[in-house]
């Protein structure tokens, strides 16, 4: 007699977690490097190169038209202006697309000032953001569900004694305890809004 | 290539902090970024201010020039300015960039607070108060928080007599030169008693309501009202 067929997940699970995990590489770096990238806000500017410099060209006599021609070509700019606005009798500016001169024509200063985007994690964390929202609101949504099953269906990934009855059993409870004794050493949420607030 | 700092930056990064920068922050200069820390020892950071509050709210440090904290960028464009101040008010108008500097002109020293735990002393500010444009607007009485407009539909709410403080301003220029894009140009508001988030950059409107609405990043965590020296942070 025959034995009966044994219905076998774990090959199953091992597919389907190998395939999704190769699918997630693409966006687990767009969501890892604009992670590092935000997560150190106070200390860069994730989005942008920012500089500013500041010419003396000497007086700049002329209208306003003269005068930015004049500015763009002491400064060497290959880039046409997209716009000399007169906000006032000493400030002149010359606006460029990711940079704009504020010119003072009596006195020649120029100040230089403008933002270069950092390619690659300005991508990054505009995605990660979800600035764009629409219809990536949904591809973030399913990327999280991956990772769900990601987690989840690691822990049947490798039976005996390096899965889950241990080896496995043991880094799962040491990667849920790291959270809760972070949360529990630090007050958690309540601590950081409310214990230094004065009376109350 | 090695990223390009403003010259104020520069000027705030002590040779200590320098090296611990280097030491803390390979992973960002890889990213090509750059840490700019705080100034420290400076006097000021133990003055009090009139109110008896300390000078620097608690969890602050204190660095000595703006630094810019990102965000979705608005049109730069002088030309294309304009500033919408409607709402609860009885003589709602729009101002373009010349109708801005024709106003009467407030030029103030403030300190800002960024949630982030820097703050920045003395910021010579120019720019229009939002109390005298709430007073051209004829704002009614039943208005009771103000919602700062910026480009691509980020908003922050503020409670309208925070809003109307002496020191709040629409501002178009920080320590006498024109705003910088980093900073908003052509004109942010400066709310400067409340986290640095409710200065909304690349400023479109100002609109008075009887209801509060949070804004931008109030709802996405962080605390509605925003009081540094409450260490109102997070929601």
């Amino acid at each position: 007699m025959a034995e009966p067929r044994r219905l076998l997940l774990r090959p199953w699970v091992r597919a389907l977690h190998r395939d999704l995990g190769y699918l997630a590489v693409g966006l687990t770096l767009v969501y890892a490097l604009s992670g590092l990238a935000v997560n150190h806000i106070a200390d860069w500017d994730p989005n942008f190169q920012n500089f500013e410099r500041t010419h003396q060209l000497g007086p700049l006599p002329g209208d306003d038209d003269a005068i930015a021609r004049a500015v763009v070509e002491k400064l060497s700019i290959q880039e046409k202006p997209t716009e000399v606005y007169r906000a006032s009798d000493d400030q002149l500016d010359v606006v460029f697309s990711k940079r704009t001169l504020h010119v003072n024509p009596a006195t020649g200063q120029v100040i230089d000032e403008g933002q270069k985007p950092r390619f690659l994690v300005r991508v990054a964390n505009w995605l990660h953001l979800n600035r764009g929202k629409k219809s990536w609101t949904y591809i973030a949504d399913a990327y999280a569900a991956g990772l769900l099953f990601l987690a989840l269906s690691g822990l049947f990934m490798i039976p005996g004694r390096k899965g889950l009855l241990g080896r496995g059993a043991i880094f799962v409870a040491l990667g849920v305890a790291i959270p809760v004794a972070y949360v529990q050493l630090s007050g958690g949420p309540e601590a950081a809004s409310s214990a230094k607030r004065p009376g109350r | 290539m090695a990223p390009k700092l403003t010259p104020e930056v520069l000027s705030s990064l002590a040779r200590r902090d320098l090296l611990r920068a280097a030491a803390t922050g390979s992973v960002l200069s890889v990213l090509g970024g750059s840490y700019a820390l705080a100034a420290d020892d400076d006097p000021r950071t133990k003055e009090k201010r009139p109110d008896g509050r300390p000078r620097l709210p608690p969890g602050q440090r204190l660095i000595s020039a703006l630094k810019p904290m990102g965000g979705d960028p608005g049109d730069p464009s002088p030309a294309s300015f304009k500033l919408k101040v409607h709402g609860e008010v009885a003589a709602p108008f729009e101002l373009d960039f010349i109708g801005l500097l024709a106003l009467p002109q407030t030029e103030i020293p403030l300190d800002v607070h960024c949630v982030t735990s820097w703050s920045a002393f003395d910021v010579l500010w120019s720019g229009v108060r939002v109390s005298l444009l709430a007073e051209k607007a004829k704002v009614k009485g039943d208005a009771r928080h103000v919602i700062f407009e910026a480009a691509n539909g980020y908003t922050a709410n503020v409670r309208l007599a925070e809003a109307l403080a002496p020191g709040v301003l629409v501002a178009h220029k920080a320590n006498r030169k024109p705003l910088a894009r980093a900073h908003g140009t052509p004109v942010r508001a400066v709310v400067p008693d409340l986290y640095f988030w409710k200065s909304a950059k690349w400023l479109t409107g100002i609109r008075f309501v009887k209801q509060d609405q949070p804004g931008y990043w109030e709802t996405r965590g962080y605390h509605n009202h925003a009081d540094p020296w409450l260490e109102e942070r997070y929601g």
